[in-house]
C-alpha cells in the first residue's frame, strides 16, 4: 500500500498516457484479433494476417522503404543536427539567430507542406528544371538517396534542438583540465564534450527515427511523382480504402510499434553506458565565443545552407502562392496577390479555422506540458517500477500515424454508454484537444527528459533537506535549470499541433473548421495557389505568435 | 521524496485531469439539444411520407440532420434550409475519409444521410444492413432511364447524378491531336511508353468505379490483362485525381485517365490539355444518397433525399456547384454547356463492383509496386 502511495505520480501519468495514447492504439490493433469488438459482435479475426507482411508485395515494399528511409535519415539528420548545434553553441557569428528561427520553422511546418515544396521544386518541369534548367535535380531527388537527403533536411531539427538544449550548460572545468593536460580541441570534444552530449544525441536520433518512420506527409506528397510506399502510407491505404480494413491497419501499426520498440531498446542500451547528470555547482551557462576571422565564412555557409533547407521547400510554396496558373511560368504577367486577398476577403473560413486550431493547439500545449512535466519527472527522478513502459508509451504517438490514433479515438470515445456520463466526446471539439495532447506528449517529454537528465537529483535532495516542498524545489531549482526546455517544449507542441492534418481530418465535428482541414480541402480542390497562400499566411501568424511568446518568456528567464 | 510532497504533486495532476475532463463534459453538454427545423413549413417533408411504409410523421426528429458528403458542401446547406426549413450540418471529406468515418462509427453512427460518388461502397453498406430500406421519395419517378438502372431493389439509395471517373486527357504541348489516344486500349501502346497516368483505385473515390467497369466488362482476367498492359507500358499511378492534374501540369505525364470535373477545371484554367470522350464510353462514378438505418432524424433525412431529386436542386448544383460537370439523374436539367455532347457514360453493376472491390483493389495495389 505504501509503495502504491509513493508511486502515485507514476500511476497518475501512466493512467493518462494509457488513456490518451495506448488505448486508442490498442483499439486499432485489437481489430486484428477481434474485428467488430467495438460494434457489439465478437468474432475471432484471422491472426495469419500478421504474416501477410512477408507475402504481400505492397507491404513488403512498404517495410523495406520505411526501414531504408528511417535508418538513412537518422544517420544523416543526427550528424547534421549535432554538428550545427555544436557550431552554433561554440561561436557567435552574424545570421546565427536566423539558423535558430529556421530550425523552428522547419520543426513546426508539417512535412506534407515541406515535401510539397520539394516536389514543386524538383518535379519534371518544376522550378529547378523550368527556371534554372537543372534537369539533374529530378533524377537525384526521386530515388531513395534523394528522398533520404530531402528527409534529412526536414528532420534534422529534432537532433539540433535536442543537442542545443544539452549544450545550454557547459562544464568548463573538465575542458580546462583537459587543456592543461595538453589535449587538442578535437581530443577535448571527442573525450569530454561528445560523451556528455551522448544522451542528447541519442535522444535526438531516436526522435528523428521515429518521426521519419511514422511520417505520412512525405510519401503522400512524393507519390504524386514517384511511387515510394511506406508503412504509414499503406496504413493510410488500408484505413481509407473501401472496404475499410481496420484489421490491416492494425497489423501494419503493430509492425510500426515493433520498430519503435527496437529503436528504444537501442536507445536504452546507449544511455545505460553513459552518465545522465552532469550539472553541478560549477557548471556555467554556455555563451558562444566570437568566431573571429571565421565569422564571415560561417555566416556565408549558414546563409547557403538556409537557402537550401528553407528556400527550396518554403520558397516553392511562396512562388506557387503568387502564380495565377502553375503552367503559366514565372512571368510578371502571371504573378498575383489574389490568393492572399482571398484569404481575408472570402467567407472567413480560414480565420475561423485558424482561430479554432490556435485554441486546440494552445490547450494541447498547456495540458501536454503539465502531463509532460509529470512524465519527465517520473522518468528522471523516481524509482517507479514501470517507468520504461511510461517512456515507451510517451513516444508512441510520434510514430503511429495520426489516422490510426484518430480511428482509435472514434472507437474509444464513441461508445453509446458514454453518452449519459457526458463523455461521448466524439463529435465535439474536445476530442481534437485530447488527440492534440497525445500528439504533443512525445515532443514535450523528450525535450523535458533531455533537459532534466542533466540536473542531478542531489540538487533537489539538498533543497529538500532544507525543508523545501516539491513545489518550491520545482519552482526555484528545476524549472530555472530547464526553463529553456520548458519554453521550447510548449512552443514546439503548440506549433506542431496547429497543422496536424491527419487527426483533424478524421475527428473534426460538424460545423467546426480547423486550419489543416481547410488547407487540405483547398489542395484537394486543385486550389494550389490558395492552399499555398493559406499555408504561408497562417505559418507567418503562428511564427509571430511563437516569437512573441518566446521573447516574453526568455526575457523573464534573463531576470532570474 | 516524502509522501506529503508526493500528495501535492498528485493533487496537481488530478486537478489537471479533472479540469480536462470537466471541460470535455461541458463541451459535450449541448450536443443534440439543438432541435431545429420547421417540419410544418416543409411541403417536401409532408409529401415524401406518402411512399413510406411507416407513418413517419408520428416520429419526431431528435436533433439536427447530419449529412456526410464529399462535394457540394459550399452550396447545399443554404439551398436545403431555404427549400425545406430543416437545418442541416455537414461533414465533408474526400470519399475515403468519409467511408472510413462511417465504418469507424458503425457502433454509434453520427450521420443521418450519406451522399457521395462511391456507389459500390455505399451498396456494401446496404448489404451490411446499415441503410434504411424500402423507402423511396415520391419524386423518384423523375429519374432518367440511365439513372433508374442504378436504383437497387430495396431502395437503399437513390442516384443523384453521374460523372466520368475517367476521360482521356492529353497535353497538347507534348502530344499532337492526330497522335492522341482515342480508346482505353491505346494506353498500352508503345508510343505512350511512360507517358500515361491515372489515380489509385485504393485511394481516390472515383478511381475504383473507373477500374471496376473494365473488370466487370472484360471479366477479372480480362481486366487484369488490360491494366497489366498499361503498367508494363510504364503507367504512373498517383494517389488522387488532383495529383494526376499536377503531373500533367508539370509535364511528368502527357496522357491520363482523369475524372471529368478535374479535366474541365484544367481546361478552364487554360492549361494546355484536351479532353477525349472515348466511343466505348467513359466509366462512370455514380453519386448516390442513402439514409442511415437508425437515423434519429428520419423526416429531415427523407426531405433531403426528396430535395436532391428535385430538378431545381440538380440545376443549382450544375450552375453553382464545385463538381459541376456531371450528368443529372432527373429529367429537365441542363448539363454544363461546355461539357461534351457525345459524353457516353458506362458503369459496372453496383453489387458486382461491391463484391469484387477488395480483390480488385488488392491486385491493383500489389501490381503497381512491382
Amino acid at each position: 500500500m505504501r509503495t502504491l502511495l509513493r508511486d502515485r505520480l507514476g500511476w497518475s501519468v501512466s493512467f493518462l498516457l494509457i488513456l490518451l495514447v495506448l488505448l486508442p492504439l490498442a483499439a486499432v490493433m485489437i481489430q486484428v484479433l477481434l474485428p467488430g469488438v467495438f460494434f457489439g459482435h465478437l468474432k475471432l479475426g484471422d491472426w495469419k494476417l500478421l504474416l501477410e507482411l512477408f507475402h504481400r508485395p505492397l507491404w513488403q515494399k512498404s517495410l523495406e522503404n520505411s526501414l531504408l528511409l528511417g535508418f538513412g535519415t537518422t544517420i544523416f539528420a543526427t550528424m547534421l543536427g549535432t554538428v550545427l548545434a555544436s557550431v552554433r553553441a561554440s561561436w557567435s557569428f552574424p545570421t546565427a539567430k536566423l539558423l535558430d528561427a529556421s530550425v523552428w520553422l522547419l520543426f513546426i511546418t508539417p512535412s506534407f507542406i515541406l515535401a510539397q515544396g520539394w516536389v514543386l521544386f524538383s518535379a519534371g518541369e518544376g522550378i529547378a528544371a523550368g527556371l534554372f534548367g537543372w534537369g539533374f535535380v529530378k533524377d537525384f531527388i526521386f530515388q531513395p538517396i534523394g528522398l533520404i537527403f530531402m528527409m534529412t533536411l526536414s528532420k534534422f531539427p529534432f537532433a539540433y534542438l535536442s543537442v542545443q538544449a544539452a549544450l545550454e550548460w557547459k562544464m568548463d572545468q573538465l575542458s580546462y583540465a583537459a587543456r592543461l593536460c595538453g589535449a587538442s580541441r578535437w581530443t577535448m570534444w571527442r573525450t569530454i564534450q561528445a560523451p556528455l552530449l551522448l544522451p542528447a544525441i541519442v535522444a535526438g536520433a531516436s526522435l528523428v527515427f521515429m518521426d521519419t518512420i511514422g511520417d505520412f506527409g512525405l510519401p503522400a506528397s512524393i507519390a504524386a511523382v514517384y511511387r515510394f510506399p511506406t508503412l504509414p502510407y499503406s496504413i493510410y491505404s488500408a484505413i481509407y480504402t473501401s472496404p475499410i480494413r481496420f484489421d490491416m491497419a492494425g497489423v501494419l501499426s503493430f509492425y510500426l510499434v515493433l520498430l519503435i520498440g527496437l529503436a528504444m531498446l537501442v536507445q536504452f542500451y546507449a544511455l545505460r553506458r553513459s552518465r545522465f547528470d552532469f550539472l553541478t555547482g560549477s557548471a556555467t551557462r554556455s555563451v558562444p565565443r566570437p568566431a573571429g576571422k571565421l565569422r564571415y565564412a560561417l555566416a556565408a555557409l549558414n546563409i547557403g545552407f538556409l537557402f537550401i533547407v528553407i528556400g527550396i521547400p518554403i520558397g516553392s510554396n511562396v512562388v506557387i502562392s503568387l502564380l495565377k496558373t502553375q503552367g503559366g511560368g514565372f512571368k510578371l504577367s502571371n504573378l498575383t496577390f489574389d490568393h492572399y486577398v482571398m484569404l481575408f476577403s472570402s467567407v472567413g473560413n480560414l480565420m475561423e479555422g485558424l482561430w479554432n486550431s490556435l485554441l486546440i493547439a494552445g490547450s494541447a500545449a498547456l495540458f501536454g506540458l503539465i502531463i509532460g512535466i509529470g512524465v519527465a519527472f517520473v522518468l528522471t527522478y523516481s524509482n517507479f517500477r514501470y517507468k520504461r513502459g511510461i517512456e515507451m508509451i510517451s513516444i508512441l504517438s510520434l510514430a503511429v500515424p495520426g489516422v490510426v490514433l484518430g480511428i482509435g479515438y472514434i472507437f474509444i470515445w464513441n461508445q453509446k454508454w458514454l453518452e449519459p456520463l457526458g463523455l461521448l466526446l466524439y463529435g465535439t471539439p474536445w476530442i481534437l484537444v485530447l488527440a492534440a495532447i497525445a500528439g504533443a506528449i512525445p515532443v514535450i517529454t523528450r525535450l523535458l527528459t533531455g533537459a532534466m537528465a542533466k540536473v542531478p537529483a542531489n540538487l533537489l535532495a539538498a533543497a529538500q533537506l532544507q525543508g523545501d516542498g516539491l513545489g518550491r524545489r520545482m519552482r526555484y531549482i528545476l524549472f530555472p535549470l530547464v526553463q529553456s526546455a520548458l519554453v521550447s517544449a510548449g512552443l514546439a507542441a503548440f506549433g506542431a499541433g496547429i497543422f496536424d492534418l491527419a487527426v483533424n481530418t478524421i475527428l473534426f465535428p460538424p460545423k467546426f473548421e480547423t486550419l489543416p482541414v481547410t488547407i487540405n480541402k483547398a489542395f484537394e480542390d486543385l486550389d494550389f495557389g490558395y492552399a499555398s497562400a493559406a499555408t504561408i499566411a497562417s505559418s507567418l501568424i503562428v511564427i509571430a505568435l511563437i516569437w512573441i511568446a518566446e521573447r516574453l518568456l526568455r526575457r523573464k528567464e534573463a531576470k532570474l | 521524496m516524502s509522501s506529503f510532497i508526493k500528495n501535492k504533486v498528485n493533487v496537481l495532476m488530478i486537478a489537471a485531469v479533472t479540469l480536462l475532463v470537466s471541460a470535455c463534459g461541458n463541451g459535450n453538454a449541448n450536443t443534440g439539444s439543438n432541435v431545429s427545423g420547421n417540419p410544418a413549413a416543409s411541403a417536401a417533408a409532408t409529401a415524401q411520407t406518402s411512399a413510406s411504409p411507416e407513418p413517419t410523421m408520428e416520429t419526431k426528429d431528435e436533433g439536427v440532420l447530419t449529412v456526410y458528403l464529399n462535394d457540394f458542401d459550399g452550396i447545399i446547406a443554404p439551398l436545403f434550409e431555404e427549400a425545406t426549413g430543416y437545418k442541416v450540418e455537414l461533414v465533408v471529406g474526400n470519399g475515403a475519409e468519409i467511408m472510413s468515418r462511417v465504418e469507424a462509427e458503425k457502433g454509434n453512427p453520427h450521420w443521418d444521410v450519406l451522399w457521395m460518388d462511391a456507389m459500390p461502397s455505399i451498396h456494401g453498406l446496404g448489404e451490411a444492413g446499415q441503410l434504411m430500406e424500402n423507402w423511396a421519395p415520391d419524386n423518384i419517378g423523375n429519374l432518367t432511364d440511365f439513372a433508374k438502372g442504378f436504383v437497387p431493389d430495396n431502395n437503399w439509395y437513390v442516384p443523384t447524378g453521374a460523372h466520368a471517373a475517367g476521360v482521356i486527357v492529353y497535353n497538347t504541348d507534348k502530344v499532337k491531336a492526330e497522335d492522341a489516344p482515342r480508346t482505353w486500349a491505346d494506353f498500352s501502346d508503345a508510343k505512350y511508353s511512360k507517358m500515361a497516368g491515372m489515380a489509385d483505385p485504393a485511394v481516390a473515390a472515383p478511381a475504383y468505379p473507373f477500374v471496376s467497369w473494365f473488370f466487370g466488362d472484360k471479366g477479372m482476367e480480362g481486366g487484369q490483362a488490360l491494366f497489366q498492359g498499361w503498367m508494363d507500358n510504364g503507367l504512373k499511378v498517383y494517389p488522387k485525381n488532383p495529383n494526376v492534374v499536377s503531373a500533367l501540369t508539370s509535364g511528368e505525364i502527357s496522357i491520363a485517365a482523369l475524372q471529368e470535373s478535374n479535366a474541365y477545371a484544367m481546361k478552364n484554367k487554360n492549361e494546355p490539355i484536351e479532353i477525349i470522350w472515348p466511343e466505348e464510353g467513359a466509366p462512370a462514378s455514380v453519386r448516390v444518397a442513402a439514409i442511415q438505418k437508425d437515423t434519429k432524424n428520419p423526416n429531415a433525412a427523407k426531405a433531403f433525399i426528396t430535395f436532391l431529386l428535385d430538378p431545381a436542386t440538380q440545376q443549382a448544383l450544375i450552375d453553382d456547384g464545385d463538381e459541376s460537370y456531371f450528368q443529372p439523374s432527373v429529367q429537365g436539367v441542363n448539363v454544363k454547356p461546355d461539357r461534351a455532347q457525345n459524353a457516353k457514360l458506362v458503369a459496372a453493376e453496383a453489387s458486382w463492383a461491391s463484391e469484387h472491390e477488395a480483390a480488385i483493389k488488392q491486385w491493383f495495389a500489389d501490381q503497381a509496386v512491382k
